[in-house]
């Protein structure tokens, strides 16, 4: 198990993030997090990531609380995070400087896969930066990946080349948590779906099984949020 | 037809796995693979339709099964000398006609004029 | 290390502009000194020394500022990213601290030549040893009783404001923090007053009595008096010890509460 959360609740002083989630996440799997704004995907996988803290439950990733194993998972987060000023170069002197794990020449081959310009952030397109943002995340070697609508406000040949470098990169001990509202471009690749609604799982299930009794993933997203 | 012609997925159709073997025999069947033709790789495969390289594993491992593929070490997967071209011509056929008899069905027609229909589209010819 | 260095490169990356701003403006401080021509020699040098008094203390702002726009992160996603970054929280503090105090030395010992200048302007020598007290070593003590506690004080009111964000308004305990202080500062002056001296001080400007007569000939003897005395005094060493605990502790809590804080 690479990931687990027990009975966790996170609260807000105004909203509930996620109320009272269990979910275990063992190595190899692909997991599309799905649900509308507020449903609690985004709380999720800051709690696995740690950036939140649970007011109730506990939460543990490759046995540690999370901050703590930090360097065995990447997280990439909604927001922008780059620095204006970085250049594909200033992010890498700053990954590998930092990150024991982060793989040089596969960020630059993966800079010229998601053609990626070489330039400041401030001059790149949000689907530019988006792709930078990927190749940093994919150079690392890790086990877990909690991507957090890697896909939002891109533009479609880099959702299409983002899409299609996570197929090429992605090893079966890997497990890879993406939650997005491009459900329907990015069905494809999950192999286990969390519909999530207010704050709680409504559905947690293999997609290929909800195909076989004649579902797309697409199908249940709406079945469940109506 | 393109590579993405070949390739078409329908999320409402069933598991990929399934439609993905579906989708070789199709091509099998049309000579769009020929015995002995090497077929990408899963990953390549599952990059190129967007979907998990697992689920192209799960199809491959089917047509293996079934005899139609095999994967020979270091080399990749293959459409088999003696794969049954015959056979899944038949299939595809077969597939063909049930959702053919079922539109026909669905609007009430006879067998006759089912029939007629597909005498027309025949000598019309390829459109 | 390697991760020290680079969080100090990333930190130059980020504040390069203010630090360069920050350093040239001297040239326009040493301009403004030179413009002073009031005719008594006195009042020149007071104007002057008050310019560079100006300088000291908009320096201090602008290092307060500068090592302040932490908080500018916590709204984009780059906090996050440092945030799960491997090194711990004593590392990006200490980083960050390390190149604002690097910038305040490189700053306060212009302006101790630039007092030192305007001695030179007005006629008066020191010696060696003066000379390396006023570049140096009082530079060092200001700024070990104010610039580095300032640095590191805004530092952790930075961290305390961004943990608690998600509560609700994390200006409540920036603002219970900033009272704090004020009441804790003052408290820290009276100890300090109280233990000052029980050591020996440390004498500087032993012979800058000595270089001002020689310029302006005997001074009023209770002045030579009262100003011996002081020289005599010292600096205070406990203090100086104090502050420099009191920055470590600051920078120790900042470490701290970035482990825990939640973006």
């Amino acid at each position: 198990m690479l990931a687990h959360l027990e009975h966790v609740t996170k609260r807000y002083v105004k909203a509930d993030g996620v109320l009272d989630v269990s979910l275990e996440f063992p190595a190899g799997e692909v997991v599309g997090v799905l649900g509308l704004n507020g449903s609690g995907k985004s709380t999720l996988l800051k709690l696995l990531a740690g950036l939140l803290t649970p007011t109730q439950g506990a939460i543990r990733v490759f046995g540690q609380a999370p901050r703590q194993a930090r360097s065995q998972f990447v997280f990439l987060g909604e927001r922008d995070a780059l620095w204006s000023w970085m250049t594909p170069k200033d992010a890498e002197t700053f990954m590998s400087g930092v990150y024991e794990d982060f793989d040089v020449s596969r960020f630059n081959e993966l800079l010229d896969i998601l053609d990626v310009p070489r330039r400041k952030t401030k001059a790149m397109s949000k689907g530019e930066r988006g792709r930078l943002r990927l190749a940093m995340c994919l150079s690392r070697d890790v086990k877990l990946y909690l991507l957090d609508e890697p896909l939002a406000g891109i533009d479609l040949i880099s959702r299409e080349k983002i899409l299609s470098s996570l197929v090429q990169e992605w090893h079966t001990d890997e497990t890879i948590l993406l939650s997005t509202h491009e459900v329907a471009e990015a069905e494809g690749l999950f192999e286990r779906v969390l519909l999530m609604k207010d704050g709680r799982i409504a559905l947690d299930t293999q997609a290929e099984e909800l195909r076989s009794q004649g579902k797309s993933v697409v199908d249940a997203f709406r079945e469940v949020l109506a | 037809m393109s590579a993405t012609d070949r390739w078409i997925l329908d999320m409402d159709a069933g598991p990929i796995y399934l439609q993905i073997g579906i989708r070789v025999k199709e091509q099998l069947a049309r000579g769009d693979l020929a015995p002995g033709e090497k077929l990408p790789s899963a990953r390549d495969l599952a990059a190129l339709l967007s979907v998990n390289p697992n689920t192209v594993a799960h199809a491959y491992e089917r047509l293996e099964a079934d005899g139609v593929i095999e994967t020979r070490r270091g080399l990749g997967t293959f459409i088999r000398e003696d794969a049954p071209v015959a056979g899944t011509k038949k299939e595809t056929l077969e597939a063909a006609a049930v959702r053919f008899v079922n539109d026909a069905r669905r609007l009430g027609v006879s067998l006759e004029e089912a029939a007629d229909a597909v005498k027309e589209a025949w000598n019309a010819g390829p459109s | 290390m390697r991760t020290f260095r680079t969080l100090l490169w990333l930190e130059h990356r980020r504040s390069w502009v203010w630090a360069v701003s920050l350093l040239t403006s001297l040239i326009f401080w040493a301009w403004g000194i030179k413009q002073v021509l009031v005719s008594d020699i006195a009042a020149r040098v007071g104007i002057r020394s008050s310019l560079l008094g100006a300088a000291a203390a908009i320096g201090l702002l602008v290092l307060a500022i500068m090592i302040g726009r932490l908080r500018a992160e916590t709204r984009n996603g780059q906090y996050q990213v440092m945030l799960l970054s491997p090194p711990s929280g004593y590392t990006h503090i200490l980083a960050r601290f390390t190149y604002a105090s690097v910038v305040a030395a490189v700053y306060f010992v212009a302006i101790g030549f630039l007092y030192w200048w305007i001695a030179e302007l007005a006629g008066i020598h020191f010696d060696a040893v003066t000379l390396i007290e006023l570049i140096l070593g009082l530079p060092f003590f200001g700024m070990a009783m104010v610039v580095f506690p300032m640095l590191a004080w805004v530092l952790l009111l930075m961290v305390v404001v961004s943990s608690y964000r998600l509560a609700g308004s994390g200006w409540i305990p920036g603002t219970v923090m900033v009272f704090g202080s004020g009441v804790a500062l003052g408290k820290l002056g009276e100890i300090m007053a109280r233990v000052a001296y029980a050591l020996p001080g440390w004498r500087i400007f032993r012979h800058a009595l000595g270089a001002v007569v020689e310029r302006f000939g005997p001074i009023d003897p209770d002045v030579s008096m009262e100003m011996s005395q002081v020289i005599y005094q010292g600096l205070p060493i406990e203090p100086l010890l104090i502050m420099l605990a009191v920055t470590a502790l600051m920078i120790f809590l900042a470490g701290r509460i970035w482990q825990e804080v939640e973006a």
